[in-house]
C-alpha cells in the first residue's frame, strides 16, 4: 500500500484546486481543448454527413412490381402473414428478434429494421415513405404519431372479441384486402387449413391430451391454453389440451413446475427455445421425473413457434408437433434425455 | 405488543396456513411425506421436493434479510437503509442479464454464482467510492444510491431490447420462491448460521455506534473496520439470498423497524427478534400467496408482491418510526469546494446547452447513415426532433430545480424528487392505465399520470401534516411509494405479457411520446414555476441551517416546507409526465452543481437547471443516435452519463 499512499499524498499536494497556478493553467488548457474539440467535432460531423449523404442514392425503390404496396409493420404476426402472402413488408420492428422467435417464414434480407416495436424510429419511417403502416391494438398509443407518416390500419386478433382462430383468419383476410391481394390471403388460409389437416392425418392414433409448455427458467413454465393460437390449432387437429386452467388474454399461463403435478392425464410438448442451463437442471430434477404428465409418455420437443398472430405459425406448429409425436420413442422419459427430433 | 408476542402470533398464523395447505395436498400421511416420501405418490413427492423446501427457504430468506437489515440500519445510521441499499441486488441482476445475453456459456457455472459475483462487484464499487472518507455512512448511502440507479438503468436498457429472452430472469427478479429440490435450502442454511454468529460477535462494538461518532472513536473502536466487517456480513447474506431466490423487498427494511417499534430498543434484542419476525413474515406471505395463486394465470411472485403489499404498512409505520428514532444521525452533506465566480460557470454551462441543442436538432442518422444538416426535408428530421429536444430540456430543468429545493429543505443527500415518491406515483398511474386500457392515447396517459401524482401528493400531505413536514419523514413516505412502484413494475415484468413492452418504454423515461403541444405546455409551465421558485431562494438558504435557526430568523418552518413541497411535487409531476419516472436528473444535477462549487441557493438552482437541461438534451440525442434505429430512452441515458460522472466526482470528495 505505500505506493498508493504516496500517490494520494502527491495528489493532495499538487492537484488541489486551491493552488492558483496549477488551477489556472489546467482551466486554460481545458478551455482550449473544449473549444478545439467542439469545432473539430462539428467539422467531422459535417464531413461525415457530406461523404455519406449524397453518395448513397435512393436504392430502395423496388423494380419487382409496380403495384406492390410499400407496407411497414411493427407486429411480427402481421409481418409473418404478409410475407406468406408474397407481399413482405419493407420495414419491421426488431427484425433480429423476428429471426429468433418467429423463424418462419423468413423476412427478405432487405427488410429494414425499425427499432423497438413499441417505439419505431419515426425519422427512419418517414424517410422510407411507406404507403401504409399496419399495427395491432397494442400500438394504439402511437397511432397519432404514425399517422403523420402514412395512413395507419389496425389489424388485431387478441383485443377483438371472439374465438382466436376466427380472429386470426379474419385478420389475414383483412391484411389481404389492405395489401391488394385478397386472393393471396384466401390461398394462405386454404394452405394453412390443408397443412393442419395433413399434419392431423400423420398423428399417431389415440394421442393423449397435450400440455404445450415453454420453459421460462428451470422452475417456471409458460403453458398455452384457452385463447391461444396453439390451442386453436390443436383443436383443428383433433387434439385435446391437457391444461384447463385460467389463461391471460394471450392464452397463456405462467406457473411453477409443481403446479403441473395436478394434471394426471396428458403428455408434455416442450416448445423451444429452451433457456441456457435449463436442460441440465431438468434432467437432474426428481420433481420433473415424478410428474404424472412426464411419466405417462415420453416428452417431445419442438422448436420455437410464434403464437401471437400469424397463420404460418399454425401450420408450423401442426407440422412440428405431428413430426415430433411420430418420431418419439415408445417409452422412457423423452426430452431432455433423448432429444426427440428437433426437425 | 412486545416482540415476543408479535412473533408468537405470526408463528400461529404460519402454522395454521401450513396445516391448511398440507391437508389440502396430501391429506393424512404428511409425516411420511416429510421423512420418506413414496416415490410413486406424486402428492408426497410434491410436498417433499417442492412445498417443504419452499417453506424452508422462505424462513431462511426472511431471517437472513431481516438480519442484514438490522446490520445495515445500525451501521449506516439510517432508517431508510435496507439490505439492498449498497447495490447487491442490482449488481447481481445486471451481471445475470449480461451473462444471459452475451456469454450464455457462463450460466452453466450456475445462476447463483454469477449473481453472487455481480452483487459483490457492485458493493466493492460502493466501498471503493466511499473508502477515502472512512466508509462514512452518508457517503456510503449516496454511493449505494448512485450505483443502484446506474445498475438499474443498465438492467432496464437490457430488458427493453431483449424482453422475450430475459423472461426467466424477470421471474427471478420478482423473487418467486418456487423450489424443485433442497438445493437452495442447503445452500442458505450454513450461510445464515455463519452470518448470525458473526453478527453476535460484532454486536457489542456495533452497539457503540448509537453514540456520536467521536464518542465511539474515543472508546477505541476503529470505525472503518467495524463498518467494513458489519456491512460485509450484511452484504454476504443478502447476496446469498438474492442469488438463490431473487429480489425480495420490504422484509429487510420493515422487520427491524417493526421490531424496534414493538419494543426491541437495544441492538442485541433487534438482532434476535428481527430475524425471527422476518422469517415468519415472509413464510406467512408466501403461504397465503400460494393459496391465492392456485386460480391465477399470471405468476404471483412472492418477493415483489410482498413489497407491494408491504408498502401501505410501511406508510403506516413511517410517522411512528421517525418519532421513535433515538440514535443521532449525521446530517451534513459531504463538504464541497466553493467557486469564486459562480455565474461564469453557469454561463458556460448555458452556452454548452445551446450548442448541444443545435447538435440535437440538426445532426442525426437516417436511411443512409449520417445526413447533412438540411439535406433532408424538415418534416423527415427536425419536425420529429424539435418537440423531443424541447421536452427533454424542459424536463431536465424542472427536475433539477425540484431536486435542488428538496435537497436543501431536507439536508439529506439522498433526497431527490424521485425519492419523494411523486415520480413513482405518476408512474403507478401510467402503469395502471396501460394495464387496463392498453390502447390509451397520450391525453389519457397525461391524465392518468397527473392523477397518480396528485394522489401521492395528497398522501404525502396527510401522512406528514402532524409532524410539520419533517423532511426525514417525508422521504420515508416517498420511499414507501417508490417501493410499491418498483414492486408493481417487477410483478408486471414477471408476467411476460406482450403489453409490458410499451410499459417499459413509457416508464424508462422516453421523450418518444411527446408532441409539440405537450412540449410547449411543459415549457410554459416551467417558466411560470421557475418564476415562482426564484423569490423563495432565501428560505432555501436558511432552512438547511436547521429548524431552530430558521425559526429564530423569522421563518414559519411548517408553512414554508409545505409550500416548497407542493412546488416540488408540481415540478416533478410535470417533468415526469414527459420523461417518465426513472430519470435521475433530479438527484444528479443539484449534486453536480454543488460539487462544482455552486453553494448558495440561487446559484445552485441556476447551475443545476443548466446542468439538468444540458444532461437531458444530450441524453436524448445520444439515446436516439447511438444504436440507430433502436432508441434508448433519454432517462436511461441520462442516468448512465450523469451517474458515471457523478461516481467519478464522488470518488474525490
Amino acid at each position: 500500500m505505500p505506493e498508493l499512499t504516496a500517490l494520494v499524498t502527491f495528489c493532495k499536494h499538487h492537484l488541489r484546486p486551491g493552488r492558483p497556478g496549477v488551477w489556472a493553467v489546467a482551466a486554460a488548457c481545458a478551455r482550449l481543448v473544449a473549444r478545439v474539440g467542439l469545432g473539430a467535432g462539428l467539422l467531422l460531423l459535417l464531413l461525415m454527413a457530406g461523404a455519406v449523404g449524397p453518395a448513397a442514392a435512393d436504392a430502395s425503390s423496388d423494380a419487382s412490381g409496380k403495384n406492390t404496396p410499400r407496407l411497414a409493420t411493427l407486429d411480427w404476426g402481421i409481418a409473418q402473414n404478409l410475407t406468406a402472402m408474397g407481399v413482405p413488408p419493407i420495414a419491421v420492428g426488431q427484425t433480429a428478434g423476428y429471426a429468433t422467435w418467429v423463424g418462419a417464414p423468413p423476412l427478405p434480407a432487405k427488410t429494414r429494421d425499425l427499432g423497438l416495436r413499441a417505439q419505431p424510429n419515426l425519422e427512419l419511417l418517414s424517410q422510407l415513405e411507406p404507403d401504409r403502416i399496419l399495427i395491432t391494438e397494442m400500438y394504439r398509443a402511437i397511432e397519432p404519431k404514425l399517422e403523420r407518416v402514412a395512413p395507419v390500419s389496425t389489424v388485431d386478433v387478441y383485443f377483438t372479441p371472439g374465438p382466436v382462430w376466427h380472429n386470426t383468419v379474419a385478420a389475414a383476410r383483412k391484411l389481404g384486402r389492405i395489401a391488394g391481394r385478397p386472393e393471396a390471403a384466401e390461398a394462405l388460409i386454404r394452405r394453412t387449413k390443408k397443412n393442419i389437416r395433413d399434419a392431423a392425418a400423420r398423428l399417431p392414433a389415440n394421442t393423449a391430451p397435450l400440455l404445450v409448455v415453454q420453459f421460462a427458467d428451470f422452475r417456471h413454465v409458460r403453458i398455452y391454453g384457452r385463447g391461444s393460437l396453439i390451442q386453436a390449432t390443436m383443436r383443428r387437429m383433433g387434439l385435446e389440451n391437457a391444461w384447463h386452467g385460467k389463461t391471460t388474454r394471450w392464452g397463456m399461463a405462467v406457473v411453477p413446475l409443481s403446479r403441473l403435478a395436478q394434471i394426471e392425464n396428458g403428455r408434455v410438448v416442450v416448445m423451444g427455445p429452451v433457456p441456457v442451463g435449463v436442460t441440465d437442471e431438468i434432467a437432474a430434477s426428481r420433481l420433473w421425473r415424478s410428474l404424472p404428465v412426464v411419466g405417462n409418455a415420453p416428452v417431445v420437443y419442438i422448436p420455437e413457434v410464434w403464437s401471437f398472430g400469424g397463420l404460418p405459425s399454425a401450420s408450423r406448429f401442426a407440422r412440428l408437433v405431428a413430426g415430433a409425436l411420430r418420431s418419439a420413442p415408445a417409452s422412457g422419459l423423452g426430452w431432455p434425455r433423448q432429444p426427440a427430433g428437433g426437425s | 405488543m412486545t416482540p415476543a408476542r408479535l412473533c408468537g402470533l405470526l408463528a400461529l398464523i404460519v402454522a395454521g396456513l401450513a396445516a391448511a395447505a398440507l391437508s389440502a395436498v396430501v391429506g393424512g400421511d404428511w409425516i411420511g411425506a416429510f421423512t420418506h416420501p413414496d416415490p410413486n405418490a406424486i402428492t408426497q413427492i410434491r410436498v417433499y421436493y417442492s412445498w417443504l423446501p419452499r417453506l424452508t427457504v422462505a424462513l431462511l430468506g426472511g431471517a437472513g434479510l431481516a438480519l442484514a437489515g438490522v446490520l445495515m440500519q445500525q451501521t449506516l445510521r439510517n432508517p431508510l437503509a435496507a439490505p439492498t441499499t449498497l447495490g447487491v441486488a442490482s449488481g447481481a441482476q445486471v451481471l445475470l442479464l449480461a451473462a444471459t445475453l452475451f456469454a450464455p456459456g457462463l450460466i452453466h457455472y450456475g445462476r447463483g454464482a454469477i449473481a453472487f459475483v455481480g452483487g459483490a462487484l457492485a458493493v466493492a464499487l460502493v466501498f471503493a467510492l466511499a473508502w477515502r472518507r472512512g466508509l462514512a455512512p452518508t457517503v456510503l448511502v449516496l454511493a449505494g444510491l448512485v450505483v443502484n440507479l446506474y445498475m438499474g438503468a443498465l438492467s432496464l436498457a437490457l430488458i427493453l431490447f431483449n424482453q422475450e429472452k430475459l423472461h426467466g430472469l424477470m421471474i427471478w427478479g420478482a423473487g418467486s420462491l418456487a423450489q424443485n429440490n433442497w438445493g437452495d435450502a442447503v445452500y442458505l442454511a450454513p450461510r445464515l448460521v455463519f452470518t448470525g454468529l458473526g453478527a453476535g460477535l460484532l454486536s457489542r462494538s456495533l452497539a457503540l455506534l448509537d453514540l456520536e461518532e467521536a464518542g465511539a472513536r474515543n472508546l477505541g473502536v476503529s470505525l472503518a473496520w467495524l463498518r467494513l466487517a458489519s456491512l460485509g456480513l450484511g452484504v454476504f447474506i443478502t447476496a446469498s439470498i438474492v442469488s438463490a431466490l431473487g429480489l425480495i423487498g420490504f422484509i429487510g427494511l420493515a422487520a427491524p423497524a417493526i421490531m424496534r417499534l414493538a419494543g426491541a430498543r437495544t441492538l442485541g434484542a433487534r438482532l434476535i427478534w428481527a430475524p425471527i419476525f422476518g422469517a415468519l413474515l415472509l413464510a406467512a406471505t408466501d403461504l397465503s400467496l400460494q393459496l391465492v395463486a392456485g386460480a391465477h394465470a399470471a405468476l404471483i411472485p412472492t418477493g415483489a408482491t410482498t413489497a407491494a403489499l408491504g408498502a401501505p404498512l410501511l406508510l403506516w409505520l413511517v410517522p411512528r418510526l421517525a418519532a421513535g428514532r433515538s440514535a443521532p444521525r449525521p446530517r451534513a452533506a459531504p463538504p464541497a469546494p466553493r467557486l469564486a465566480a459562480p455565474w461564469r460557470m453557469i454561463g458556460l454551462c448555458a452556452i454548452a446547452m445551446v450548442i448541444m441543442t443545435i447538435i440535437a436538432l440538426f445532426a442525426g442518422r437516417g436511411l443512409h447513415g449520417w445526413n447533412m444538416p438540411f439535406a433532408l426535408p424538415w418534416s423527415e428530421t427536425g419536425a420529429w426532433r424539435a418537440p423531443r429536444v424541447l421536452a427533454a430540456g424542459a424536463a431536465g430543468t424542472l427536475l433539477a430545480l425540484a431536486g435542488t429545493i428538496i435537497q436543501r429543505v431536507s439536508g439529506n443527500p439522498m433526497a431527490s424528487p424521485e425519492v419523494l415518491g411523486v415520480s413513482a406515483g405518476t408512474g403507478l398511474g401510467l402503469l395502471a392505465l396501460l394495464w387496463c386500457v392498453p390502447g390509451a392515447g397520450t391525453p389519457a396517459m397525461l391524465a392518468a399520470g397527473t392523477a397518480g401524482a396528485l394522489a401521492t401528493l395528497i398522501l404525502l400531505i396527510v401522512i406528514n401534516a402532524r409532524a410539520g413536514f419533517e423532511p426525514e419523514q417525508l422521504l420515508l413516505t416517498g420511499i414507501a411509494v417508490m417501493f410499491a412502484f418498483g414492486a408493481v413494475q417487477r410483478i408486471v415484468l414477471a408476467g411476460n405479457d406482450p403489453r409490458t413492452q410499451s410499459m417499459l418504454a413509457w416508464i424508462s423515461g422516453s421523450t418518444y411520446y411527446v408532441t409539440m403541444n405537450t412540449a410547449e405546455l411543459i415549457a410554459v409551465l416551467g417558466v411560470v414555476l421557475i418564476a415562482l421558485a426564484w423569490p423563495l431562494a432565501r428560505w432555501l438558504d436558511v432552512l438547511p441551517l436547521g429548524e431552530p435557526v430558521s425559526r429564530a430568523l423569522g421563518l414559519h418552518v411548517t408553512a414554508s416546507r409545505l409550500l416548497l413541497l407542493v412546488l416540488v411535487a408540481v415540478l416533478t409531476a410535470a417533468a415526469t409526465l414527459v420523461v417518465g419516472p426513472l430519470s435521475f436528473v433530479g438527484l444528479l444535477a443539484p449534486h453536480l452543481a454543488r460539487l462544482t462549487g455552486l453553494a448558495r441557493a440561487r446559484t445552485q438552482m441556476a447551475g443545476a437547471m443548466a446542468f439538468g437541461a444540458l444532461l437531458m438534451i444530450a441524453a436524448d440525442w445520444v439515446g436516439r443516435e447511438i444504436l440507430f434505429p433502436m432508441e434508448i430512452p433519454a432517462g436511461l441515458v441520462a442516468t448512465l452519463i450523469g451517474g458515471g460522472y457523478f461516481m467519478w466526482r464522488l470518488r474525490r470528495i
